[in-house]
């Protein structure tokens, strides 16, 4: 993989990772024996039809989930020895999620809702207010601060997920098919938005079914029946930076 | 925790359910005025014979064959009690060394009153009262004067009159030395009363005196016969030197035995104010026990609101739990919305139970009284209220696995 990483502390190491649901009385492998390092800055988009075992992957790196067997360690942290509560706090700390359904709170502004987890994060409220502000200029809706979701068009609806995700500068922006509920130019709006928080020094993981998403970014994992298929660099990301710099 | 933001949605859940949410609270609403309408009647009568004991003073006492104030079946205790006669008061009055105060009265209510061809509705309190029942009981003349030993002595008609007696057959005259009839008796009117308002819904002064002599022997029926002795001791200090010289001439007259107890009662300020605080228990268990009953019907109704809430806000819940919220957050979250749906059901309680109050107290002619202690009750009472029966709902909430929450449509 990347030669620079290697003189690197990881961000996410997963050792032999595998969930396991049961069916009935049949048991069923979401995931089998998942190795896997990522390092802080990389752009990684996981890939793999319906089935494959990608959502149960992203759960389980979102920590919302837990394995049922094998290691997972965030910033040197081993989740599976952390409780509830303290999965919470990971979430809340470490992680921004983005969800192709937006999952913004309905009845809340874009500023609430971007101010949500600062929140749960014990921060007073001018502080809170300060960095929601902050966050949702940096995604370019400085003028939609008081709209509410149903008064945002879907590509606006994903910023403020997206302001939402890093207003508390986690380590890692976990997106799930962001694009899935989007037409093509307010997708395309979305990735470059994601290509400039890379840029910025972020750690994104994009979780996808689409090849032309995933071509976004800089690694690329291809998953199926639970298990890691293939794992390499995106050559046209490659190219694409060069052209750039 | 976030209580600005609970509060806020507490109230959204009151626009969306605006039926389910009105009749919720209706029930709350119901339960809290219970409590309110009651604990205001309750204080105000409390004040009210307080305010009346304390006119009278705290050296007078009464003997009397039966308590003031019976609550349940305790009346078969007294009914083979001998009447306390007009010879017995002679008696007590000629051995009592140490107040001359000693008055007896009786009463009978719905008596017409006319003079002329006015008359009154039958409804004036004609009381049969000696000379020194103005001292005792405290009931000052307003003019003319009041009734005297010689009255008794000589039998002699003469009535004083209550005002509202006055207003009615003596629009614009002075009463004084008039006749008036009651049910075929002429008495010559000698004096009035002051004015002494109403207590407990009764006029003060619906009210006519004659000379007891003359009220036994034309108006008392059997049972009015046992007569009221009102004892006014000379002094604070002498209360109860006097109350044990009149038991004991008491028990003496009526031939007791010294093992045998009292076979009447000696009632003073302090063991009416007891008695009475056990009606007064007696009519809370009332107000508690339908408000009560209301307010858990509203418990079990916001419990339903509270569930609906959590199913229908489940991805909403998904979505906090995935940006960080831990379960403690989210439990609150819910019991403080559950809270603030009862407190809202409870304000409209309280001002309906204000309001309730205060027209039945005008009603029934009670001095009108702001029931603090009561709302305050009530506030507490829809605390307790919301917590408990949010509780399990909000738990569910609690406990909901994030993943599937956030799947949820």
């Amino acid at each position: 993989m990347n030669v620079n990483n290697l003189n690197r502390n990881p961000l996410i190491e997963l050792k032999n990772i595998s969930k396991v649901y049961l069916v009935g009385e049949e048991q069923v492998f979401a995931l089998r024996d998942i190795n896997l390092t990522i390092y802080p800055n990389e752009y990684v988009a996981i890939m793999g039809p319906s089935g494959s075992g990608k959502s149960t992957l992203m759960n389980i790196i979102g920590c919302l989930d837990t394995p049922t067997t094998g290691e997972y360690i965030l910033k040197g942290i081993n989740i599976r020895e952390l409780d509830d509560n303290d999965l919470a706090s990971i979430r809340n700390k470490e992680i921004g999620f983005v969800f192709q359904m937006f999952n913004l709170l309905p009845r809340a502004n874009a500023l609430k809702n971007v101010e949500l987890p600062l929140i749960y994060a014990g921060i007073n409220k001018s502080e809170r207010i300060e960095r929601a502000k902050k966050a949702l200029i940096s995604v370019g809706l400085e003028d939609r601060l008081t709209h509410k979701p149903n008064e945002l068009s879907g590509g606006q609806r994903q910023k403020v997920a997206i302001a939402r995700a890093l207003v508390t500068n986690p380590s890692l922006i976990l997106a799930d098919e962001p694009t899935g509920n989007l037409d093509s130019k307010s997708g395309e709006d979305i990735m470059r938005l994601f290509h400039q928080i890379w840029k910025e020094g972020n750690t994104i993981i994009l979780v996808t079914h689409e090849r032309e998403i995933a071509m976004n970014a800089q690694r690329i994992i291809r998953l199926r029946d639970g298990r890691i298929e293939s794992d390499e660099l995106n050559p046209q990301k490659v190219v694409f930076e060069s052209v750039e710099e | 925790m976030n209580i600005s933001e609970s509060i806020l949605q507490a109230f959204d859940s009151i626009r969306t359910n605006k039926l389910r949410t009105f009749l919720t609270l209706l029930s709350i609403s119901m339960g809290v005025f219970a409590l309110i309408a009651a604990g205001t009647i309750i204080t105000s009568f409390e004040k009210a014979v307080l305010q009346q004991l304390e006119d009278i003073g705290e050296t007078t006492f009464w003997i009397k064959k039966t308590p003031s104030i019976q609550t349940g079946h305790t009346w078969v205790k007294y009914r083979k009690r001998q009447p306390l006669t007009y010879r017995q008061w002679k008696e007590l009055k000629k051995m009592t060394k140490s107040t001359n105060l000693i008055s007896a009265h009786s009463f009978t209510v719905g008596t017409k009153i006319s003079a002329g061809n006015l008359s009154t509705d039958p409804d004036v309190y004609l009381t049969g009262a000696d000379n020194t029942f103005f001292i005792t009981n405290s009931i000052d003349i307003d003019y003319g004067r009041a009734i005297t030993e010689e009255d008794l002595e000589y039998n002699r008609n003469v009535a004083i009159l209550g005002n509202d007696v006055v207003v009615k057959i003596f629009p614009n005259t002075n009463p004084i030395g008039k006749e008036i009839i009651v049910k075929n008796q002429r008495y010559t009117v000698v004096g009035v009363m002051k004015s002494r308002g109403a207590v407990l819904g009764q006029s003060k002064d619906n009210m006519v005196i004659i000379p007891i002599t003359s009220f036994l022997k034309y108006f008392a029926s059997p049972w009015e016969e046992s007569l009221t002795i009102s004892i006014r001791a000379l002094d604070r200090q002498l209360l109860e030197e006097t109350m044990d010289e009149v038991i004991g001439n008491l028990r003496v007259i009526r031939n007791l035995k010294p093992w045998e107890a009292n076979t009447f009662e000696i009632e003073t300020n302090e063991t009416i104010s007891q008695q009475f605080g056990s009606f007064v228990n007696f009519l809370s268990i009332f107000g508690f026990i339908s408000g009560g009953f209301a307010l858990i019907a509203a418990g079990v109704g916001i419990m339903n609101i509270m569930l609906v809430a959590v199913k229908e806000r489940t991805r909403e819940i998904g979505i906090r739990k995935a940006v960080g919220a831990k379960r403690r957050w989210i439990l609150w979250q819910f019991i403080l919305e559950a809270i603030t749906l009862c407190q809202v059901g409870g304000v409209f309680g309280i001002l309906f139970g204000i309001v309730g109050g205060y027209l039945l107290g005008t009603w029934i002619k009670l001095p009108m009284y702001f029931p603090t202690s009561w709302i305050i009750l009530s506030v507490v009472v829809c605390t307790i209220l919301g917590m408990s029966f949010g509780a399990y709902p909000a738990y569910r909430a609690a406990n909901l696995d994030p993943i599937e929450s956030l799947r949820y449509e």
